[in-house]
């Protein structure tokens, strides 16, 4: 209603609103992060919350508590174990999706609907019903506690799959035939024709994947008992809980280092995450 | 034995019969063009040749040896794509060489080999380019070169100007068949442009609905043709076709009853005893309006009717006109007064006209008078 | 002859199928199997028939569990999405850098892990010294233990739901938006059609395959709620839901049977009970879509 109002009266009342709300917008979205970053690049004694202000005050303070972290909690090590965990989910779900898509949507072989119908259907059903089976069978693996415990069962990733098939499916059968004319054999076409033709839909799954795995709480929780398995979701839940005796800087340079590797790929690649957002809500 | 045979070739895609008992003989660097109104399987056709698709029934062979059962890379075919089917992420170098490549043929003779492909096509200087950064016309020699490494037996075009203006049209008509002397190797091409046809082709091959209509030298095909379908396709303006309705026949002539005629019409074919309903064909240019006053000469075509409309191009005008049942006549003309929308009378030589069967098939006559 | 034609194109498949049928496939049969069995991983299963199910819908967990979803999902999904519609049509509206800017700042939360919205927002409303505190005792009002209090907890879990998944729903939207054809608001502003008119007339109708999507996703994943929900309330497999399972969520209440109390048959029937309900909701939302089509 006030829009209306705005807009029919003068149109300068509407610009104003209209950056009003968006830049007010803008800090709620921000401030959170900016407030952990003011946290912990603070003057020791000068607590935020104590002596509350909106720009940082010493940068060596910040970098202290991160050495002190690195240096006396296992957070490092939980680090590598997120690093892993990602880079290997990653490099298996662009392998085997890479290779199942270019065959379900570049060629035609008895059943090839009904098993990628099969598993389009998997993109519906919810992780609650899966987890605790996947659990069981994990754990009878003897896989608890494992990198591939906690690898291995994500790696079939039914929305990959989906969305490279998506973009293969725009590959043009001429091409395909040429390379075949060329003499390439099955693989050489998907080595290299298909994938180098596929590099932007491959990235972009490559960090959606990242930001997935490394923000996935619940199944490092469930596989990864033991602290030497901890990522660094469980790292930064045990700093926060309740018994966590850390001090409040502490728990916040915990929680800021978590959210730097996911950070880093969004200022690096802002774009092709939000194409890749966006090509799969609209076309789904 | 020729050097290329196919030989009997059905195909078909489910219930839909897209190839139907295709058989043809090709000699040694031949330029043959395959043409006929797009859907008509002619890149069926080429897809058989190369083998990227098997037919159901029937053999291809390439110098005496059955191809059926041959990879599409051995068969010693290589094949251009209408959409040029560049890889977009490889140089043209690359992309000129990928099938050498893939051949794990030596650096040196890679080398040698695409720049001699470059040499001929002027590619020398956007060998390192991205298809992305080339003109249609670049591209398209890009493909060529891409083929012409390979160092094929047989080539083969499948649309390969479509993509391109009018103009570049023409001047990659006449490169290719400078192309085909310079490299004196079989070509196949396919087109659906029939002008194409005639201005490429050593011998086309007409296709029309899977089956093959006529084989023959262009010009052979423009002036005698085997049915309606070839008659009607080769020649820009297309034939013109009146029906007509057979009232006497003998062995050296034929008396018809025609739409737009004024009485009936001989024409010299003989043995048509037992036609009924036929279709007389006349070219446009073949066919003259006649002035106020002028009578037609004897014994020739007389038919009258209305002008729609007048297309002047310069060189050629070309007048349209619909007869009282309806049936359009274009006819071409010199540069003379201008023609209003009235009615006009037209004429024609008698040896000019070609008689077709309700089926489409040509009447030649039996004694051959028909040409 | 046939196989061997096609045996490249299975050998592509097969190891991405391989792992798809024994991490997806097999589980959810394994799991509708144990889901009618007393079972604890440890002893042998016994066959139960329907009681776990049964005992699930009986239990007060349960019912308490659905009321807080249902109250979740009535607010968060339509708020989320009009908080989203909001930001999409005011990014809509700049153009060039600030655009992007705008953009780029409204999708940061969504960048964040998401176990990390939790623990941050947990910060925020703690009670003396938390963000909100402060500010609140900037306005001299007494100090709130926000996540400790039932009646505003499921409040609390709302802000923080749709704080990390606005941006999300707002880029999608977004690309909605760019697909509408900018004839249509011209035409329209030759009509005499206000931004408003235009906004109601012409760009949520046309966004509504996307709004569809939005909607029907947004539900999805609200049904399935657990980790923020778990942290807000520091939860661990033996007492979570928070002060007076206020934040007691259908996942939550699955894990805690499983993990905590071991009964993974009962689990195990929690989870296709979830299932069921959000097929059914699924197929509500086509539905209804059809319906809207037919009208
Ligand atoms: N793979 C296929 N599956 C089904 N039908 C096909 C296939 N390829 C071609 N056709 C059909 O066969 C007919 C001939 O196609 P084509 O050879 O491409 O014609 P054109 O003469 O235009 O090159 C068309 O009607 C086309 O629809
Ligand atoms: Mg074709």
């Amino acid at each position: 209603m006030t829009a209306k109002r705005a807009s029919a009266t003068s149109p300068t009342i509407w610009t104003v609103l209209k950056w009003t709300v968006a830049i007010l917008a803008a800090v709620i979205a921000v401030f959170p992060v900016w407030w952990m970053i003011n946290v912990v690049f603070s003057e020791p004694g000068q607590p935020v919350s104590i002596n509350p202000r909106l720009w940082p005050t010493s940068l060596t303070a910040g970098l202290q508590t991160v050495h002190v972290i690195f240096a006396e909690t296992a957070y490092l090590h939980a680090y590598m174990v997120s690093v892993c965990y990602s880079v290997l989910t990653i490099a298996g779900v662009l392998l085997f999706g890479s290779a199942a898509a270019f065959e379900f949507a570049l060629f035609d072989f008895p059943g090839r609907r009904i098993i990628f119908g099969i598993v389009m259907l998997a993109l519906m059903v919810p992780t609650a019903v899966t987890i605790i089976p996947t659990y069981l069978l994990t754990a009878d693996l003897g896989w608890l506690n494992s990198m591939q415990g906690l690898v291995v069962p994500g790696l079939a990733s039914a929305f990959g799959l989906f969305m490279l098939v998506q973009f293969m499916r725009a590959i043009p059968a001429d091409m395909i035939e040429a390379a075949r004319l060329d003499g390439a054999s099955h693989l050489q076409i998907y080595w290299h024709v298909v994938l180098p033709l596929c590099r932007n839909a491959m990235v972009t799954l490559a960090i959606l994947t990242f930001m997935q795995t490394w923000g996935n709480y619940m199944w490092p929780l469930l596989v990864g008992t033991s602290p030497d398995m901890y990522t660094v979701g469980q790292i930064v839940g045990m700093f926060n809980s309740p018994l966590s005796h850390q001090t409040v800087e502490v728990v916040m340079t915990a929680n800021l280092l978590a959210a730097v590797p996911p950070l880093i790929f969004y200022l690096l690649f802002q774009r092709k995450i939000v194409e890749g957002i966006a090509m799969s809500g609209t076309k789904g | 034995m020729a050097f290329l045979e196919i030989s009997s070739v059905s195909k078909s895609f489910g219930a839909v019969k897209v190839l139907d008992d295709i058989t043809l003989e090709i000699e040694r660097g031949e330029f043959v063009v395959f043409v006929g109104p797009s859907g008509c399987g002619k890149s069926t056709l080429l897809r058989m040749i190369t083998g990227l698709d098997s037919p159901n029934s029937g053999t291809v062979s390439i110098e005496g040896k059955v191809m059926n059962d041959i990879e599409p890379a051995k068969r010693g075919t290589a094949m251009v794509f209408q959409s040029y089917a560049l890889y977009p992420h490889m140089s043209a170098y690359d992309n000129v060489s990928f099938g050498l490549r893939m051949a794990h043929t030596a650096k040196t003779l890679i080398r040698q080999r695409v720049d001699a492909a470059a040499a001929i096509l002027r590619l020398d200087k956007l060998l390192h380019r991205r298809p992305r950064e080339l003109s249609g016309g670049q591209k398209q020699r890009v493909a060529i070169g891409r083929a012409i490494v390979r160092e094929p037996r047989v080539f083969l075009f499948d649309e390969p100007l479509s993509n391109l203006d009018a103009e570049l049209r023409v001047q990659m008509r006449a490169e290719l068949i400078e192309l085909h002397r310079r490299l004196d190797v079989t070509m196949i091409y396919v087109t659906h442009d029939q002008i194409e046809a005639m201005t490429m082709a050593d011998r086309m091959v007409v296709l029309n609905a899977g089956r093959m209509q006529q084989v023959g030298r262009p010009l052979d095909l423009y002036d005698d043709p085997d049915n309606r379908f070839v008659a009607g396709f080769v020649g820009s303006p297309r034939m013109n076709f009146l029906a007509g309705e057979v009232v006497g026949a003998d062995a050296t002539s034929t008396r018809l009853l025609h739409a737009g005629g004024t009485g009936p019409l001989t024409l010299p074919i003989g043995g048509l005893q037992g036609q009924l309903k036929v279709e007389i064909g006349v070219r446009p240019d073949h066919l003259r309006i006649l002035a106020d006053g002028e009578d037609p000469p004897p014994a020739a075509i007389a038919f009258t009717g209305r002008v729609t409309f007048v297309e002047e191009l310069g060189n050629v005008t070309y007048v349209h006109i619909v007869l009282d049942d309806g049936t359009p006549i274009v006819v071409g003309a010199g540069r003379g007064p201008r023609i209003g929308t009235d009615d006009v009378r037209i004429t024609a030589p008698v040896g000019h006209a070609l008689l077709f069967a309700q089926d489409g098939c040509r009447l030649r006559g039996r004694n051959g008078t028909g040409k | 002859m046939h196989l061997r034609r096609h045996l490249p194109h299975y050998l592509m498949i097969a190891p991405f199928m391989l792992l798809f049928a024994i991490f997806f496939l097999f589980p959810i049969l394994s799991g509708f199997y144990y889901s009618f069995n007393d079972w604890n991983a440890v002893q042998p299963a016994k066959f139960v028939g329907l009681a776990n199910y049964q005992k699930i819908i009986a239990s007060r967990d349960f019912a308490r569990s659905m009321w807080n979803l249902g109250t979740y999902i009535v607010i968060t999904v339509p708020l989320g999405i009009l908080v989203a519609l909001g930001l999409a049509l005011l990014v809509d509206n700049f153009t060039g850098r600030w655009a992007h800017v705008f953009r780029g700042a409204y999708f940061l939360p969504v960048v964040l892990p998401s176990f990390l919205a939790a623990t941050i927002w947990r910060w925020i409303y703690a009670p003396n010294f938390g963000l909100l505190n402060m500010m609140l005792g900037w306005f001299g009002m007494p100090s709130v233990n926000f996540l400790n209090n039932t009646g505003s907890m499921i409040y609390c879990l709302i802000a923080v739901d749709v704080w990390a998944s606005a941006g999300f729903n707002m880029i999608i939207l977004l690309a909605g938006l760019k697909n509408i054809p900018t004839e249509l608001y011209e035409a329209a502003r030759l009509d005499g059609a206000s931004k408003w008119q235009q906004i109601i007339h012409i760009t949520i109708p046309m966004l509504g395959p996307v709004l569809f999507f939005v909607v029907t996703y947004g539900l999805i994943s609200a049904m399935q709620v657990f980790d923020k929900p778990w942290l807000l309330t520091g939860s661990s497999f033996t007492t979570y839901g928070g002060r007076g399972n206020a934040l007691l969520f259908p996942v939550m209440d699955m894990m805690g049977r499983g993990f905590g109390a071991v009964k993974f048959g009962e689990a195990a029937a929690y989870g296709f009970l979830l299932t069921l309900a959000i097929v059914m909701v699924t197929a509500l939302m086509f539905v209804l879509r059809s319906w809207s089509d037919r009208r």
